[in-house]
């Protein structure tokens, strides 16, 4: 009898979390997969049964599998910048040669993080304008005037900018991440390998990597997820221009929707956002075995 | 004993989502009786609270909406009005989420034609015969022409209140310099562009094409002087619709044509940098409506003149049409009685005498526009409107918003020469046989 109180009551603590879950993560999830067979408008009250219609147009959709192209740049892109040069940066400010100053520095770093993404959005709609913009003015200085463009006019260069925007704005996050992990190392380590003869490079790379192990397996996995729902900054840069070159899965979705009006396909985009992020997530768990050190 | 766990723990999930749901449902209907009972009654003392929402948050509409709201509000102290605004394009997205579920505004702005019938769809708009008929001096003072674009069926579901129309803007200045004149065809069109190109003028003619409607404005004209009548009204219905005219394709041409002389900036700036670029004499030409007229004249004292579109050679459209239609005011099927007050005091002859003398743009109620409050310029647009042959609705609401879509980002993808005229009309007819079916 104590044993089933025991488990009941486990059961009960367990319940608020689950019936939360069930309302806001769950029956949407469910909802959502159920609405993507269907197609309808958000003015109408009727759905229209289409099967797996809504699936079909999506594989053949080209623009799926342009702003899918972008999604995937972005996640190349952000994991080399924040996370690779995120990791850089902490052991750079954690090492005891820039003590003094590491504060400055850190906060420095983490402040793009504070700011509201539509301001900084609105900054660099200002830095990449082509005639006041403070990006041409600069390679002009510096004799780069070819190289001058109108960045996010330019269909080929409109998708990097809007990356190279939040990579400044999300390094200082992870960085700060990594920071808190490397304070965690034991100084121990650091002593014995400088007394065996290893360098400031070697120690980075067998002492503080694989100490920060799980820390780069987390923010790996944010960044990648991340760049696979990334929504607000090409949403309000470029609206997915010009053309569709700029365009991300989770704009495609929501211009499907609330745009071109049609919810039963913005369902089934976001059904394929939802997969995609999952499957990666299952990939990187199994990977990486998280849980087993 | 497992089972009995769990059949308690379904239970438990089950009795919740009941409670949850069915709580919610009772909120929403007694929050409906509560407005039923306030309009009924007409209470004095009672607070009746208006959603007033409008699409524009910048100047100088934005003071002049607040102003006329805290006018109404003084009169009637005991209605209170909320103010909710967001510029044009996020103005359409955020109105179809509004509208989608049961928070629409009690009176917010309507353009004509399908974006009006799109929300009449959702048969959450009120419709408004009987409130019109009732009070004939008010209906009396609209000019008549203005409400076809809000009546489906016979019934009008929105008041026209602003009236427009799409015209080239000139620099005469600088015509007057290279002995230029205004441009009646397009290929007469073409040459003045090369003769400004030719004297220095990087971008003779400039638009921001980040600005999806301001493509559509462009092909929407175009369509029109190229394409028979009836061919566009097969096609822009969006059952009927197919699209396989030649003339789309040599449409779209012509638009790419146009979109050399922009420049590359053009992609990268909005319409209202287009705008300026054109108040301060950097581009002599710049396709605008008649609505920016004042914008135009708080910046500069340069003396401008318009064109409407030039004709088209070999085009099967009324070639003297003129693009544009009115905006409105259109109420919600729940809005109290107070708000169609509201209505009829932001339609009055003084609001929109004194709107117009504010704004400069011109409005369709009668006597809210004479030479007293506008500039010699927009009355000559006041005429040109209120005479125009036949007026073509805005593009992007004359046809089904995917199709728009296609053409509109087709724009752009022409402007940065990354797809073709063609490709571009195989995606609309693909688009077209979906919609048809």
């Amino acid at each position: 009898m104590n044993k089933f109180n025991n488990k009941l009551a486990s059961f009960l603590f367990l319940l608020p979390c689950l019936i939360f879950l069930s309302i806001f993560v769950f029956m949407p999830l469910f909802k959502n997969f159920y609405n993507s067979f269907f197609e309808y408008s958000v003015f109408s009250a009727t759905k229209d049964f289409v099967g797996l219609d809504n699936f079909k147009l999506l594989l053949a959709d080209k623009k799926i599998k342009i702003a899918l192209l972008n999604n995937i740049r972005y996640a190349i892109i952000s994991v080399f910048f924040q996370v690779g040069l995120g990791l850089v940066l902490a052991a750079v400010l954690e090492h005891h040669f820039l003590r003094k100053v590491a504060p400055f520095f850190r906060v420095t770093f983490f402040m793009p993080v504070m700011i509201s993404i539509s301001v900084i959005a609105l900054l660099f709609g200002f830095i990449y304008n082509p005639q006041i913009g403070i990006l041409n003015s600069f390679l002009e200085l510096i004799g780069l005037d070819n190289l001058s463009r109108a960045w996010l006019g330019n269909s080929s260069t409109a998708i990097y900018a809007v990356i190279a925007m939040s990579q400044w704005q999300s390094i200082g996050y992870i960085m700060m991440l990594f920071i808190v992990a490397i304070q965690r190392i034991s100084k121990e380590l650091y002593e014995a390998a400088e007394l065996d003869g290893a360098g400031k490079i070697k120690q980075f790379f067998y002492i503080t990597v694989p100490q920060v192990k799980e820390t780069l397996f987390i923010n790996t996995l944010l960044t990648i997820t991340g760049s696979m729902l990334v929504f607000n900054e090409p949403y309000i840069l470029t609206n997915g221009g010009p053309g569709v070159s700029s365009m991300t899965l989770a704009v495609y979705m929501y211009q499907s929707g609330f745009f071109k009006d049609r919810m039963g396909y913005a369902s089934t985009i976001a059904i394929t956002i939802f997969i995609i992020t999952a499957i990666l997530a299952i990939i990187q768990i199994r990977i990486s075995h998280t849980g087993k050190d | 004993m497992k089972n009995r766990l769990m059949i308690m723990g379904l239970l438990v999930l089950i009795i919740s989502f009941t409670f949850g749901c069915s709580k919610s449902n009772d909120n929403e209907i007694s929050s409906e009786n509560d407005q039923n009972v306030v309009s009924e009654t007409g209470a004095k003392d009672e607070q009746v609270v208006i959603n007033f929402f409008h699409r524009w948050p910048n100047e100088p509409r934005k003071s002049f909406y607040q102003e006329k709201a805290d006018e109404f509000m003084a009169l009637n102290p005991n209605v209170k009005i909320n103010i909710d605004a967001v510029l044009n394009d996020s103005y359409k997205e955020k109105i179809r989420v509004l509208v989608s579920n049961d928070d629409l505004p009690d009176i917010f702005t309507s353009w004509s034609d399908s974006f009006a019938l799109n929300l009449v769809k959702s048969e959450r708009i009120m419709p408004l015969d009987d409130i019109l008929n009732a009070d004939p001096d008010w209906k009396n003072s609209i000019i008549a022409s203005q409400f076809s674009g809000f009546t489906f069926d016979d019934v009008t579901y929105g008041v026209p209140f602003t009236i427009d129309g799409k015209a080239f803007f000139y620099n005469k200045s600088v015509f007057a310099e290279n002995n230029l004149k205004a441009p009646k065809t397009y290929s007469e069109f073409i040459e003045v562009l090369d003769a400004l190109q030719a004297a220095g003028y990087e971008t003779p003619i400039v638009e921001g094409l980040t600005n999806a409607w301001a493509i559509s404005h462009y092909e929407g004209t175009i369509l029109q002087r190229l394409l028979d009548p009836s061919v566009t009204e097969v096609d822009y219905n969006e059952a009927t619709g197919t699209f396989t005219d030649p003339g789309y394709v040599r449409g779209l041409e012509i638009f790419k044509e146009l979109t050399k002389y922009m420049g590359e900036v053009s992609t990268a700036i909005d319409h209202e940098t287009a705008r300026n670029m054109f108040a301060k004499g950097e581009s002599p030409i710049v396709y605008m409506q008649f609505a920016e007229i004042k914008m135009v004249e708080d910046q500069t004292d340069m003396d401008f003149g318009f064109f409407n579109f030039p004709s088209i050679e070999g085009g099967k459209g009324d070639q003297n049409a003129l693009t544009g239609a009115p905006e409105g005011w259109m109420l919600s099927k729940n809005a109290p009685q107070e708000a169609v007050e509201f209505l009829k005091f932001l339609t009055s002859k003084e609001t929109a005498y004194a709107f117009t003398k504010a704004d400069g743009q011109l409005n369709a109620i009668i006597g809210g526009v004479d030479a007293e409050n506008t500039s010699p310029i927009s009355m000559n647009a006041f005429n040109i409107v209120t005479e125009a042959s036949a007026t073509a609705p805005w593009f992007d609401n004359a046809v089904n918003i995917n199709i728009a879509d296609i053409f509109m980002r087709g724009g752009q993808s022409l402007a940065t020469g990354e797809l073709t005229p063609e490709e571009i009309m195989e995606e609309v007819q693909a688009e077209a046989d979906r919609l048809r079916k």
